[in-house]
């Protein structure tokens, strides 16, 4: 009897992908939020916003106009002419990211085609986000784990964090969610897409802007198996025996891709993007395209 | 076994019926345990096949199914077989099998043959000796005993004949074997009828043996032919079955030579009826190609019937009076009796202007009838040869002309005539032409319509006479006679009035004519004459009939037949029934004559004697049949597997159809493939089928290029201007290629290519013989030093060619030749070069006087020779341009020269068509225009 094509990886920690995560990040560029509709707020952040507001590089020298605080002024440019200016900053301003991991028992799952399980390269993808993110000087949070922090650090306070708290498997409520916050969610999304759709929902009611991630291992995708089978649902416990798996592959290829396909339109229905991504594949992939959906002005306002 | 009656061959092999439970603890074990997975998006999965579950163990009655398979695997290697053989010797000693192997045992002898080599076979067991007596061969041999095994290869070799058995002759082996190795065991396979000299055989075998065995078989669907005759009017004969038969019925088949059924009568026999008749009335050309008339399914020597000449058409001899004359056959007195007779009779013409010895050798071929076709005088000695062959049955056709009413008096007329004739509705009559009045009963011709649209205007006139209207078998309207006749000994006489061609009356031209014709001589006797100058004749073996009554080659022993005054022949193991003689006549020998009584054998005289049948070894192997119903499991075992498992879905079956189809569409590939080797010598179809312009290939490139672009041009020249329109031109190898499809053959002659062997010189020869031109073309007009072109090296490479071919006479064209006409009016034919003549065939010396064409007949010039080169005049390219100046360069000389290629292509396809334009001269000249 050949070795089972898939079993559960044992939990890894944020300790080990941190390092892992950081080796990733290296990678990409710098990433600065895409914040169009992201209103003032108080917290400041490292990178302009190509407008006015506070910050500490120069923006733009303007007229003065009659009320404004003279200490505005900039009397070296003002001592050109007979106008008075004002010197404006620009709007440098940090972005609140919020990340979450599904750690659910499903996520441990590797098959032989998988470099790592799903949990381990979730948590690469979202402590590597969490490295980019805080490079730019985001402020970043774990959703019902950690508030919101910024520093150059984020990564490590945020495994910190992570470690004094259980496996998260189920996705927390939108309670801590602010205006115009980001939200990026590691999963498998195997979940009832009803239930996936009222929680999503309610992040959009907090108009939150969001980031799918679906993480499949090769083996949920292609069904590989032939021959008579008993399969096992990690979550549930659930057996299920088939008399001869090679010929249930095409049917169940359709219905897996079927499901990928709702999640993604259940995604687009809000105006979030979706990346799915393969365990066989390297976690760079899936920081790329997150990058670009991350830094891209979202399709739908 | 278990009271059931069967047997088996490797009981051994039933020891495996101890591994079953193993067996069945193995399938027990199946399917195996599962591969278990960790599987997350289950539900998904599940979705799909909701919550089915296989057991874990195969269904109790998959299990059932396989043990059964496994178990008639098992009973089948052990070879079971139902009814097992019953042994059948009996007795002690050594065993004499007496075996019917005459004509009647042909349905059966396998059966027979069987039932003895079980009795070998046993014998070999018991290690008894074997004696063989074949009732149909009753040899000495039979006296020696052999080994059992030598006699079942004896046995093997045996066949049974299409004779008569002849029991007394057995009963004499029977009798000596009797006395020197008593006791014997006897076993009689008879046949089941009584054959003469069956009683001595009784006594014998009771001698022998006083309980012997006796085999008699079913005597139900046997059946004989006897009585077969061809009469005039229908072909006749008997079914004949035992005595005492059962209602039945028979299909009798008349065949031709070839084994072709011509006609097929079903007959009904009544029960008890031992002999019932049946006719076949079928046209007389029909019945003439009989050649064998046969029960169907009978299988025995004595159902078959073979005809000969004897029944078939009778021999005519034809004799003219008058000098054979082939060139105007429609005049030859012969020409309408010929044409008439030739559907029902062979004839036989004399080859000899000699009338004495044209008729010894008619009458020597046995001729039925002998016409003499305005023959007046006879000489002396044929005048007396043909009476006496009269005299002996023979019937004499005359037919009056000039040559017989000039000489009336003569001994082998049916009436006595006036001399001279009676011209009907000429110049100096007036008389119109007299027609045919109707037949009286009493002549052979009633019941024809008599043909009111003949006209006799000339005829010969029979004297006055006592019993003339008594001699008359058609009359004309004035009553004088048109045919009459007289009986002579066993001959006939018969004369014709008129004449046999057109000149004295239409009745020769008239259908009534064919009709008379064939009744005369179906009055006439069939003679097979069987004696040359008195000697029997023998006659060879042709095709003789086996066991089973089917002709095939005769067997190496069989003997010459010969035939005796009184033809008294009868089959024997010499001669068996068949046919005698060569291909073009020979005489059939039948095992049965005009009658044939078949009695069932009587069972009384063998007294004491234990009757058995010929059981067909009823021994049934039934290893076949298990193996079968394994296979048949198995079958079903797949077909449960795959319904169990799921795969059996439509999806499937869609995808198995697909490949039924992928399956028909390769088969029709390779029958298309078939098709493809069929049409191999597709290139000689296409030659046959389209006039093509042909050019021999020099093998010389630049040569063969030009004459491809030159037979191109040429070809688009003749599609525009006639009614021809070639196909592509076509390059010919004279070595390998046919060259019997082209009219006229290019051949341009090049010092550098091969000189041909002489096999294709003979192919070439024979292509100019048999009709079909060659144009060579030496190409070196301008070479020539003085314009000529005698000596150039093309001239010799052409007479070296030509050097193994027999070349008549050449000559330039002369002016009054066909080709200056035979499209376009010419007067000199250049090619590329304009100097060089055009050779032809010399048509010979003009007599004095006379015009030249006019005798050219319809031979178009085997060969034509020019030095024009004229392929680089008609060489055109692509685009229709010329490829070679001419020389000198004047675009009229190429005109002319494409006008010299249309007529070459016409003088080789219509011949002398234009040569009567000679005559337009002398034919205006004569109009006075």
């Amino acid at each position: 009897m050949s070795p089972p094509l898939g079993a559960l990886a044992p939990r890894e920690t944020s300790r080990e992908t941190i390092a892992r995560a950081r080796m990733r990040a290296a990678l990409i560029p710098d990433l600065l939020v895409e914040a169009k509709r992201v209103a003032n707020n108080v917290f400041a952040g490292w990178h302009g916003r190509r407008k006015r507001g506070i910050g500490e590089e120069f923006w733009q020298f303007r007229p003065y106009v009659t009320g404004e605080n003279y200490s505005a002024i900039d009397w070296r440019r003002s001592a050109r002419d007979d106008n008075l200016y004002v010197r404006d900053q620009e709007w440098q301003a940090a972005h609140m990211v919020w990340l979450w991991v599904d750690e659910s028992p499903s996520m441990l799952f590797k098959s032989i085609d998988a470099i790592v399980a799903k949990q381990s390269r979730a948590l690469v993808l979202a402590f590597a986000m969490a490295e980019l993110l805080a490079r730019s000087g985001e402020r970043l949070g774990w959703l019902g784990v950690s508030r919101p922090v910024t520093s150059r650090h984020a990564a490590e306070r945020l495994g910190e964090a992570l470690l004094s708290v259980p496996p998260q498997t189920e996705l927390p409520d939108a309670v801590h969610l602010r205006n115009f916050a980001d939200v990026i969610l590691f999963s498998d999304f195997l979940m009832e897409p009803e239930l996936l759709q009222r929680k999503l929902g309610a992040f959009v009611s907090q108009g939150a802007r969001g980031h799918l991630v679906q993480i499949v291992d090769p083996v949920e995708e292609v069904f590989p198996y032939a021959g008579r089978v008993e399969f096992r649902d990690p979550e549930s416990g659930e057996r299920l025996t088939v008399g001869s798996a090679q010929n249930l592959a095409t049917d169940y290829e359709l219905l897996f891709g079927e499901h990928v396909e709702r999640v993604r339109r259940l995604a687009h229905s809000f105006g979030w993007s979706h990346t799915l991504h393969h365990t066989d594949r390297l976690a760079t992939q899936a920081l790329d395209s997150l990058y670009v959906h991350l830094t891209e002005t979202p399709g739908v306002a | 076994m278990l009271g059931l009656p069967i047997a088996f061959a490797y009981p051994l092999v039933l020891a495996g019926l101890v591994a079953l439970p193993l067996i069945w603890w193995l399938l027990r074990l199946t399917p195996p345990k599962p591969q278990a997975e960790m599987f997350p998006p289950l539900a998904i999965l599940a979705r799909l096949i909701g919550k089915e579950e296989t057991p874990a163990k195969s269904p109790w009655w998959l299990t059932l199914l396989r043990l059964a398979m496994a178990a008639l695997a098992i009973l089948a290697m052990a070879g079971p077989v139902f009814n097992p053989e019953t042994p059948r010797l009996a007795g002690n000693g050594p065993v004499l099998i007496v075996l019917d192997n005459g004509w009647a045992s042909g349905r059966d002898w396998e059966e027979r043959l069987d039932v003895a080599r079980q009795l070998a076979a046993e014998a070999r067991d018991t290690d008894r000796r074997v004696f063989i007596v074949e009732t149909a061969n009753p040899s000495p041999d039979a006296l020696e005993a052999m080994e059992a095994g030598t006699a079942t290869t004896r046995l093997d070799a045996l066949e049974n004949r299409p004779l008569e058995p002849d029991h007394s002759a057995a009963a004499r082996l029977v009798q000596t074997i009797a006395e020197r190795s008593a006791p014997v065991s006897v076993h009689f396979l008879s046949d089941g009828l009584q054959h003469a000299g069956t009683a001595e055989l009784a006594e014998a075998i009771a001698l022998a043996d006083a309980a012997p065995t006796l085999a008699r078989p079913s005597l139900e669907g046997l059946s004989a032919l006897a009585g077969v005759r061809n009469d005039p009017d229908a072909l006749v004969g008997a079914v004949v079955r035992p005595a005492g038969a059962d209602r039945g019925q028979a299909t009798v088949t008349m065949r031709d030579i070839k084994g072709l059924p011509l006609a097929r009568r079903s007959v009904d026999l009544p029960a008890g009826s031992d002999a019932v008749a049946f006719r076949f009335d079928e046209p007389v050309e029909l019945r003439n190609q009989a050649a064998r008339v046969s029960v169907e399914d009978a299988a025995n020597a004595g159902a078959v019937h073979l005809l000969d000449e004897r029944f078939r058409r009778r021999l005519v001899g034809l004799v003219s009076g008058e000098a054979a004359d082939g060139s105007q056959p429609l005049l030859s007195p012969l020409y309408y009796i010929a044409r008439a007779l030739a559907p029902f009779s062979d004839l036989r013409r004399a080859d000899d202007a000699n009338l004495t010895s044209a008729i010894r050798e008619l009458t020597g071929q046995g001729v039925s009838a002998i016409i003499l076709a305005d023959v007046g005088n006879l000489p002396d000695d044929a005048s007396q040869r043909l009476a006496e062959w009269v005299d002996n049955g023979g019937m004499l056709i005359r037919f009056a002309g000039p040559r017989l009413a000039a000489s009336p008096g003569d001994e082998l007329l049916p009436v006595r005539l006036r001399g001279g004739g009676r011209n009907l509705g000429g110049a100096l009559s007036w008389e119109t032409p007299k027609p045919v009045a109707p037949f009286d009963e009493t002549s052979p011709f009633f019941g024809l319509e008599a043909p009111r649209e003949v006209l006799v205007t000339r005829q010969v006139l029979a004297l006055q006479d006592i019993d003339l209207d008594r001699r008359t078998w058609a009359v004309l309207d004035d009553g004088t006679p048109l045919v009459t006749a007289a009986q002579r000994e066993a001959g006939w006489i018969v004369l014709f009035h008129v004449s046999s061609d057109a000149s004295w009356s239409n009745l020769p031209i008239s259908g009534t004519f064919v009709e008379m014709l064939r009744r005369v001589v179906s009055q006439s006797r069939s003679s097979g004459t069987q004696t040359v100058d008195g000697e029997p004749r023998s006659l060879a073996p042709l095709q003789t009939l086996d066991g089973k009554g089917r002709l095939g080659p005769p067997p190496a022993n069989t003997r010459p037949l010969a035939l005796d005054e009184d033809n008294a022949r009868a089959a024997s193991v010499d001669n068996p029934p068949g046919l005698y003689g060569t291909e073009d006549g020979f005489v059939a020998l039948n095992l049965f004559g005009q009658s044939v009584r078949l009695a069932p054998l009587d069972t009384g005289i063998f007294g004491g004697a234990n009757f058995a049948a010929y059981a067909r070894d009823q021994a049934q192997p039934l290893k076949h049949f298990l193996l079968a119903a394994a296979a048949l499991l198995l079958l079903l075992d797949c077909l449960a597997v795959l319904l169990i498992s799921g795969a059996l879905r439509l999806r499937r079956a869609g995808s198995a159809a697909g490949a039924a189809m992928l399956a028909l569409g390769l088969s029709f590939g390779l029958s298309d493939s078939a098709y493809a080797q069929t049409d191999e010598d597709g290139f000689d179809f296409s030659a046959a089928l389209e006039t093509r312009l042909a050019y021999i290939e020099t093998g010389v490139e630049s040569v063969d290029a030009v004459s491809r672009a030159g037979m191109y041009g040429l070809t688009q020249f003749i599609t525009a201007r006639t009614a021809l329109e070639p196909g592509e031109p076509v390059g010919l190898d004279p070595e390998t290629d046919e060259l019997a499809f082209y009219a006229l053959i290019y051949w341009p002659i090049s010092v550098e290519a091969p000189l041909p062997s002489p096999e294709t010189m003979a192919r070439v020869d024979a292509f100019m013989k048999q009709g079909g031109s060659i144009l060579f073309d030496t190409r070196d007009q301008v070479n020539g030093l003085t314009g000529g072109t005698a000596g150039s090296a093309e001239a010799l490479r052409l007479q070296a060619i030509l050097s193994s071919l027999d070349i008549p006479p050449l000559e330039p064209v002369p002016p009054d030749h066909v080709l200056t006409k035979a499209f376009y009016l010419l007067d000199r034919f250049p090619g590329r070069y304009a100097g060089g003549d055009l050779w032809v065939e010399a048509i010979g010396e003009a007599r004095e006087g006379e015009e030249r064409p006019a005798r050219a007949g319809d031979g178009v010039s085997s060969i034509i020779i020019t030095s024009n080169d004229f392929a680089a005049a008609w060489a055109l390219d692509g685009s229709l341009r010329p490829l070679f100046p001419t020389v000198p360069p004047d675009p009229r000389q190429r005109e002319m020269s494409f006008r010299t290629g249309v007529n070459l292509m016409m003088y080789a396809l219509t011949g002398n068509y234009k040569a009567d334009q000679v005559h337009i001269p002398a034919l205006l000249e004569r109009l006075g225009q």
